[in-house]
Formats: structure tokens, sequence, C-alpha cells
């Protein structure tokens, strides 16, 4: 059904693919995995021709395939539904069913009467009970996602892709989209399964391919090959030495962050957690339970509707970004691009963006010193750059996260937040990453990771909080910090 | 692209919120009005209304289909001066001249639109700095063409905007049938989705295939449209365009869009709201006349209904 030989695509200052081939077949489910960053989102928007490659050939159907746009794409039969869907919020769901391809009547004119009906039809075609017009607004995240491949459906897709389809959906939810997707596969359809949860693709999968670094490694089917095997591809080397030694439990200190029912955003509601000088604790949990609105309202960037953010002997109603730097606590964002780095700023003035005072002299900037200090962090790290002027945004992901980390290094004395700080970086960078968390801990400073990669949950975290629907919903220490434990505790199936 | 989450507010209020609060205030306004002035519940105020609200209507309802992509049109003011001019200017008090004037002058304003929308689309400036730029430049070309009040219009042109047509503003009429066009277009036809789509969701609007410069080049060319037609029924209002008679529409034009529910960030309201809103801000000045509180006081109060409007409505688009 889809051939891809030799394709690369370059962005300025990265080859996100290069010499990438794939081969998917009709009617079956192919994963595609890799470590974050190793180019399956690129590929993806190859495929659906949002991106067109710089080189090599793609074949769709038996025709050589360039898409201009995502548009063309869909017309030939491909649809991807995206991690985020793409979905309208305040239209209907017989609106976002059909958008693109309205239900018209004699006059042209779109004929909402038939729009509900089709949509109605569809919806029952899939085995769901949903209201065609709710807004999409209102649904449930997994009604959202059923939504998303009805639109699928609309005209004859060939090829299905799906960009993590798990990552925000639960247990049964879980077993009903793997029942849709037997079903299509069924019908001959050709799906791509993108999926960090190894256990999912030997579930589902027929054959498996294995990206790396923006390239080919292998392509296997999956009852050729287990579950470490398939690790140690996506990584390419041995889980073990990416991580350093876990705290000596003797070495972890004091509560230094207590976090009492927090509640805030309408996503966090009553979360309590607190935090131990010299300890990695790790928040797991799915995309959604709140992890990163709790993090945010602990420092301060989100307003609590209660609760209270205990630090240094002061209990604080609502934090600040300004009081909590000042309390020693650092945060490193998720969306690294958005609300982390000056992106069109140098590496420079990154690095001591939380901290001018560090630098300023009678309340003016001084320029030599700070280029002194990014000379000493870019030593330090490793961030390959031309100097304390680079740019960053020509920077790959895995240095523009050192630099980030290298920011909140120097100003956090007490607590360090790292929101997904592997998303999007290659290995090396990881290792380097897992590197600092651990010495800054071993300075005695406490360490929040917010993950949603087990392996790294597993390889880094003394102890592991559970989040789910806006609470802890559970705690796990030791050597009870299995992949198992912590699933069953982030889809509630008898709480550990 | 956002995560959505299911949101409590449901119901009747949720999807007709705006219009509600914009009706309850319209019937509160009508009963302070009366009992200021016996003069205020009169036919002939209420039509005088309709009437002197038209121009304000339909600048306002281009206006309202940029804001609902998630843009805005900010060289409206200076468009309509220079069409205004322009109208008068070539007319120059020749009954022959008229209709080939209002076509020229209708044809500017889809022509500055269109390159409005170009400017957004390939040149990818935010609408807000395109078309603050184009009416900088509008308003220069204006001046350039005149200092000062331009030609005339001929004897009877002022029907377009003092006429009666079965007892109602002939300009209230042609302003009901334009609104009410729109709201089907905008609910009938495909193109009047992607732009609540392309408000709604940008980026995810692109991902889908749908036709993002079709419906800009579409939004702007009708905003450029209605306030060239704006300027017609102004020059008919006072029988002569002036370099500085749309100065102020910039502005008013976004009050009864805000007003009327529609979210500056795109993706939601309609053209309903707006036309309530259009009334809605037209009674209050009126009330405030007849309260013999000056012109000045009404500026003040319509910049506090805007800020006021926006905050209410404010949402939901919840981005972190």
């Amino acid at each position: 059904m889809l051939t891809l030989s030799n394709v690369s695509k370059s962005f300025p200052g990265v080859k996100a693919l290069s010499g990438m081939q794939l081969d998917v077949r009709a009617g079956e489910i192919h994963a595609l995995v890799g470590e974050n960053g190793a180019g399956k989102s690129t590929l993806t928007k190859i495929i659906a021709g949002v991106y067109q490659p710089d080189e090599g050939q793609m074949e769709f159907d038996g025709e050589i395939a360039h898409w201009a746009t995502p548009g063309a794409a869909k017309v030939a039969g491909i649809h991807v539904i995206y991690q985020e869907f793409v979905l309208f919020p305040h239209m209907t769901v017989a609106e976002n069913i059909f958008i693109g391809h309205e239900r018209r009547n004699a006059l042209g004119l779109v004929d909402h009467r038939q729009t509900r009906r089709d949509a109605t039809e569809l919806l029952h075609r899939l085995g769901v009970d949903i209201d065609p017009d709710r807004r999409v607004v209102d649904l449930s995240v997994a009604d959202q996602q059923m939504v998303e491949i009805a639109k699928a459906m609309v005209h004859r897709v060939k090829l299905l892709i799906l960009d993590e389809p798990t990552a925000v959906i639960s247990g049964k939810e879980v077993e009903l989209l793997f029942q849709r997707l037997q079903a299509l596969k069924a019908d001959g359809v050709a799906i791509i399964y993108i999926s960090h949860r190894l256990e999912e693709i030997f579930e589902i999968c027929d054959r498996v391919t294995v990206l790396k670094d923006g390239q080919f490694v292998a392509s296997h089917s999956t009852a050729e090959v287990d579950r470490d095997r398939l690790v140690a591809l996506m990584v390419g080397r041995d889980m073990k030495e990416l991580f350093p030694p876990k705290a000596d439990p003797a070495a972890i200190g004091a509560v230094v962050l207590e976090a009492r029912n927090i509640r805030a955003a309408g996503r966090v509601n009553g979360a309590s957690i607190s935090l131990r000088a010299g300890e990695v604790t790790a928040l797991a949990g799915m995309v959604g339970s709140g992890r990163t609105e709790l993090a945010l309202a602990i420092f301060g960037g989100l307003e609590m509707t209660s609760g209270e953010v205990v630090i240094g002997g002061q209990s604080f109603r609502q934090m600040t970004p300004a009081r909590a730097i000042e309390q020693g606590i650092g945060l490193l964002t998720e969306d690294r691009k958005g609300q982390g780095l000056a992106i069109l700023l140098d590496v420079a003035s990154n690095i001591t963006a939380a901290n001018l005072d560090e630098i300023s002299r009678w309340g003016l900037l001084d320029r030599s010193r700070e280029d002194t200090i990014a000379r000493g962090e870019i030593t330090s790290y490793q961030i390959a750059c031309r100097g304390p002027q680079n740019p960053v945004v020509t920077m790959s992901g895995g240095n523009q996260q050192k630099v980030l980390v290298s920011r909140w290094a120097r100003t956090c004395r007490k607590v360090l937040i790292l929101d997904e700080p592997t998303r999007g970086v290659d290995v090396g960078a990881k290792a380097e990453i897992y590197r600092i968390m651990r010495e800054m801990a071993a300075k005695g400073v406490a360490v929040l990771m917010i993950s949603s990669e087990l392996p790294e949950v597993i390889g880094m975290a003394d102890r592991v909080l559970v989040m789910r629907e806006g609470t802890i919903g559970g705690e796990l220490t030791g050597a009870e910090i299995t992949e198992e434990h912590i699933m069953r505790v982030v889809t509630h199936q008898n709480a550990a | 692209m956002t995560i959505l989450r299911p949101s409590a507010r449901r119901g009747f209020l949720r999807r007709n919120g705006s219009q509600t609060i914009v009706v309850a205030l319209l019937v509160i306004l009508m009963v302070v009005g009366s009992l200021v002035s016996s003069r205020f519940s009169t036919l002939a105020n209420f039509m005088n209304i309709l009437e002197q609200s038209v121009t304000l209507a339909i600048v306002s309802l281009g206006q309202t289909l940029a804001v609902l992509t998630g843009g805005i049109d900010l060289s409206v003011g200076s468009l309509i001066s220079l069409a205004s001019v322009l109208l008068s200017g070539i007319t120059n008090g020749d009954p022959g001249m008229v209709v080939p004037a209002i076509a020229i002058v209708l044809g500017l304003g889809i022509l500055v639109g269109l390159l409005n929308a170009a400017a957004v689309i390939w040149l990818k400036v935010h609408p807000l700095i395109v078309t603050l730029g184009t009416g900088a430049a509008l308003q220069g070309v204006t001046l350039l063409y005149t200092m000062g009040p331009a030609g005339k219009m001929p004897l009877g042109f002022d029907f377009w905007a003092f006429g009666r047509v079965l007892g109602l503003p002939v300009g209230a009429i042609i302003t009901v049938v334009l609104f009410a066009g729109t709201a089907l277009f905008l609910r009938y036809t495909p193109l009047g989705r992607y732009i609540y789509a392309v408000g709604d969701d940008s980026t995810g609007a692109q991902l889908m295939g749908l036709p993002r410069a079709k419906v800009l080049l579409f939004v702007y060319g009708f905003s450029g449209f209605t306030a060239a037609l704006t300027a017609v029924f102004l020059v008919s209002r006072f029988g002569v365009g002036q370099p500085y008679t749309g100065a102020n529409f910039t502005l008013t034009s976004i009050t009864p869009v805000v007003v009327g529910g529609t979210l500056l960030a795109g993706g939601r309201g309609g053209v309903i709201g707006t036309l309530l809103g259009v009334y809605l801000v037209s009674l209050l000045n009126n009330v405030l006349n007849y309260m013999d509180i000056s012109s000045h006081y009404q500026l003040i109060v319509q910049g506090l209904i805007v800020i006021i409007a926006v905050s209410v409505y404010v949402e939901k688009k919840r981005k972190l």
C-alpha cells in the first residue's frame, strides 16, 4: 500500500530523517517505534503531505506520490489521527465529521439534516453512542478519538495513521479502540500505529519498524522479535548504561517542599505531594491527568483555587514565578519553545534569564560577565554551539534542553521541576540530562521529573507518584517501581 | 492545537448566552429610555435609531467575519474615508456618474480587502499589522487626493440615508437583508463553515486540508466591500465625502462584534449577535442623548462596554 525509499528531510539545524525506508501493506497493522526525536512524527507528516521530503521516493497505492498539501494526501485516502486531535471544539460532532466534505442539497447548500443523519449512521457503524449534535468540546477524550476515526471513514480511508492513540485513553476504551482497528484491518485498511507501549504493539500489530535518530533501523514481524530486542534496537544501547545509579536511601534528606491539597485549572483536584532533598521523584500518569498543571501551580504559573505550597518555612496560598524563583524553585517546562526558551535570543541570555541579578550592576546588565558565565556553562554541559552568541533557534532539541537545564541549575537551590525533560532529544543528550539531574540531587536539591516515558521513570526515580484525574493515585518506591505496577496505578486496575 | 476537555457549562445559556445578555440589556435600556424622556418611546425615535445605525451595522458586518477567522480589519476606517471622497469626487454632482462611481468605490473596497488577505496569507504577517499598515497608507492616499470635502452628490442621493419604504428607513431594510443573507451564508455554505474552522483552529484547518487562503481572501474582500458600502451611506447622509469621515469606524466597528458575543480569538459567534450589538450601541447613545449627556461621554461609555464585553465572554479556549 505504502512504500518509502531513501526519504530524507532536514529542518534548519537538524536532519530529521535520512535515508528512511518503510513498507506498509494493505490489511496490516504496522507499528512505528522509536524514542522521542527518532523522527516518527516527521515521517508521519511527510506521509500526510504536511512536509515534503527533500529527497527520496514515496509510492502509495501503486503510484508515485508527491503531495503538496495535507488535502491532497487526504483525497488519496490517507488519514492521520494526531496525538492532539484535529477537531474544532466549538463545532458539533456531525459538523466535525464532515468538515471539508459537507453534505449538500440540490442547491449546493449545506444540508444539516443529512449531515446529522449520515453522522449518526457512521457513529453507529463504529458501534459508539455519541450524540451528533453535541459540541466536541463537551465530549470525553475517548469519544473525541472516535469522532476522529469516524472522520477517517467519511471517504474511503486506505491508510490510517494513529499517533500514540492510547496516550489519552485508558483500560476499557483501549480495548474498544483495538476492536475498531481490527475491524478496519479486516476491511483491508493499512494502519500505521505509533506507540511507546510495547505490550500494545505485540498485542495488535503484525509488523514493526524501528527508527532511531532519524534513520531506519529494522523492520520485523512482531512474531520474530521480543521486547528486549525491540528496546535495544530503539535505544541503540543497553538501557542500563543510560541512567546513573539511584540515590542511596540514607542520603535522602528532609522534606523541602510540600504542596497540600492543590486545586487548579479544573484539572488538579486536590493533589498533595512532598519533595525531599536529594531525591529524584517522578510524576507519572496519562497525558491530561493534571501533572503539568500541578507543576505550574507549584511554580506559580497557574492560579490555585485552593491549597498551599509550603517551602522554606513559609506557606503560600498563591505562588508566583517570582516568589518561586526567590524560594529556590526552578521549572523546566514541557513546551520548550513556547514557554521555556526565548527562541530567537542567544545562548547567553537564555542561560541568565532567570536570574538577571547575578549579572546586573547598578541596574545595568554586565554583558561581559554574562559572556563569561555562558562560556562556563557551555563547557560544563557540553552544549554544542558556536558560542554564547549563538541563537538557540538554530540548535538541536537536546542542546536547547541543556541550555534550559543549565539556566535552572544556576538559580534553583531547593527544588528543580522538569516537565518531560527528554522529549525530542537524542540519546546522548538524554544521558547528559539524566546525569545533571542526579548531580543536582546529590547537591541536596529535590528533583521532580514529570515523564510519560516509563523506561525513564523506572531508570531515574527514587520514588514514583502516579497522577490520575487530578489527584495522586498512588506512590511507589524502591523495588515496587516496575512498568507493570505503574501502569496498574495509571489505569486504576485495583490500585496498588 | 489543544487537547480538549469536557467543559461543565451546557444548555441554553451556554449556547445562546451572548444573545440573551444583549437582548436583556436592550430591554433594560428601553425601560430606562422611556423613564428618562417621553419622546423616547415614540415610533419616530425608533425609526431614527434604525436610520442612524445603518453605517455602523454595515461596517461591523464585514468586521464580524474577519474576527470570526481570528483576525481583525483595522483598515476599514481609512477605507471608508477614501471611498467617501472618491465617491463624491468622481460623481461631482453629475447624476449620470453616480452608478459608475459607486461601482468603482465598491470594487476598490474589495481590492483593498484582497490585498490585505494576500499579505496575511503569503507574507505571513498578522492581520492586525497588515490592516494597520494598509489603513495608514489609505489615509495618506485620501489626503493626497483631497484635504477637504471633495465634489458633491446630485440632489436626491440622500434617499439612501433618509428615504422610507413602507414606512421603514431604506438603509435599515438593506441592513437587515445583508445580515440575514450573511447569517444564512455562514450556516449553509461550506465556505461559511470553514470561516469558523479557521478561527477555531487555524493549524488544524490546514492539517485537514481546508482552503485557508480562500477563506481569508473572501473574508477580507467582504470586509473591504462592506466598508466601501458604508461610505456610500455616509456620503448619502452628508451629501459629500470628507477625508476623515471614516476615522472613528475602525474601533467602533469592533464594539458591536465583541458585544454580540463573537470571540476575538475567532471560531465562535456570528452576525446576528453583531446586529444586536449595533442596536445596543445605537440605543445606548440615543438614551444618553435624552439624558443630556455629551457625546464625549458616549465614547467613554463605548470604550468601557468593549472591555466589559470581552471580559464577560473571555473563554474557554484553555491553552497552557
